[in-house]
């Protein structure tokens, strides 16, 4: 039975630093993914059993999570890193939070692939991954050595985190019931990523004209290789060419409302 | 969502006095925030998922928020999904959308 609803239990009334301290605490952290990940050891419930799958439909899904396994290893080194250089204690606690979230994602896409009858899933992922997903990797972790708070934040947490979103939603929508529950564990976990470092660029850039322009420049260099690589994930899942547009609409919302369009 | 209807009308007034019509708010099997915080979000069920007044789409990560009280332009909401802070804005045709604050 749910209590009955008072003005004063409003979120919408805290304070902004009230919000913030909230939202970005380990606390809310641990209550949120204790709400959708209780009894899921692997990201799904343990009585969930796989179905008849054809074999060209498993090859291919495996190949999906070893290209999902590539975005979760570089958001697990990069968030990991993005700690030490990150503006203010709310950022590093909040980072620290989103390292265990990427650590958990390429966890159960391992475990998952495993189950799908791969005995070294680590050496598949390497065979598997697409080799503009790769590139991306390496320019997010030289960002990232090089200090460019805002450049990596941009690149991981609106760039990586907004496609990824899109596309394990999408998946989320066709999968098999075991795929589905782990990606539906993943999105919950996204939205706080993304929402994080859109929020956090926008206050940064919201008056400064030339770190919109810098971030234009990097987002054009970084945007082909995140795109290129989930098309192929989008041939994969079976999505229609002219449906590949419309995947890419969060995220150029998003670059939009930073002021970040070419 | 049935909230616009007349049953969930529970009684006009909000906190701050004026003449809005308030909403009891049931839990929707949201999730993704701490319990307290629970019924105050829930997923859209695709486009013909009609809003209540008091509810709007967070343009970030597209989760429902929802209020007691029916949303007015100018107010202000969090969506504690994504940590975003929203403004409510009237569209040209009417509709109240919300719009991100850095």
């Amino acid at each position: 039975m749910t209590e009955p609803t008072t003005w004063a239990q409003e979120p919408h009334l805290l304070n902004e630093g009230e919000f913030l301290r909230e939202v970005h605490s380990f606390n809310f952290w641990f209550e949120a993914v204790s709400g959708y990940l209780e009894e899921r050891p692997f990201g799904y419930a343990p009585d969930l059993t796989d179905g008849p799958m054809d074999p060209v439909q498993r090859d291919r899904l495996i190949t999906t999570l070893c290209n999902y396994c590539v975005g979760e290893a570089a958001a697990l080194e990069a968030s990991s890193g993005l700690i030490r250089l990150a503006p203010n204690h709310h950022s590093r606690v909040f980072l620290a939070t989103q390292v265990v979230d990427e650590a958990r994602h390429l966890e159960v896409f391992l475990r998952r692939i495993e189950e799908l009858g791969i005995n070294d899933p680590e050496t598949e992922v390497r065979i598997r991954a697409n080799a503009g997903l790769e590139e991306f990797r390496r320019r997010l972790l030289d960002l990232v050595d090089r200090g460019d708070w805002d450049a990596a934040d941009f690149a991981q947490n609106v760039l990586l985190e907004s496609m990824e979103d899109t596309v394990f939603r999408f998946h989320a929508d066709t999968a098999d019931p075991i795929t589905k529950e782990i990606l539906n564990g993943v999105v919950a976990d996204e939205r706080r990523h993304l929402g994080f470092g859109e929020n956090d660029l926008g206050r940064r850039l919201s008056n400064d004209p030339d770190g919109q322009r810098r971030l234009s420049a990097v987002r054009s260099e970084m945007d082909p290789l995140v795109l290129g690589a989930f098309e192929g994930v989008y041939r994969d899942l079976g999505i229609r060419r002219e449906d590949h547009p419309k995947l890419g609409r969060h995220y150029l919302d998003a670059v939009e409302r930073l002021g970040l369009t070419r | 969502m049935n909230d616009a209807s007349e049953e969930a009308v529970v009684q006009r007034g909000g906190g701050d006095n004026d003449d809005r019509r308030t909403y009891e708010l049931e839990e929707t099997g949201f999730l993704e925030v701490p319990k307290r915080w629970r019924k105050f979000y829930r997923v859209r069920q695709g486009p013909d998922d009609e809003l209540a007044p008091n509810e709007v789409v967070c343009p970030v990560c597209k989760v429902v928020i929802r209020s007691y009280r029916e949303y007015r332009p100018g107010d202000r909401v969090y969506c504690m999904p994504c940590m975003s802070r929203l403004v409510v804005v009237e569209r040209d045709d009417g509709t109240l959308e919300a719009d991100v604050v850095y």
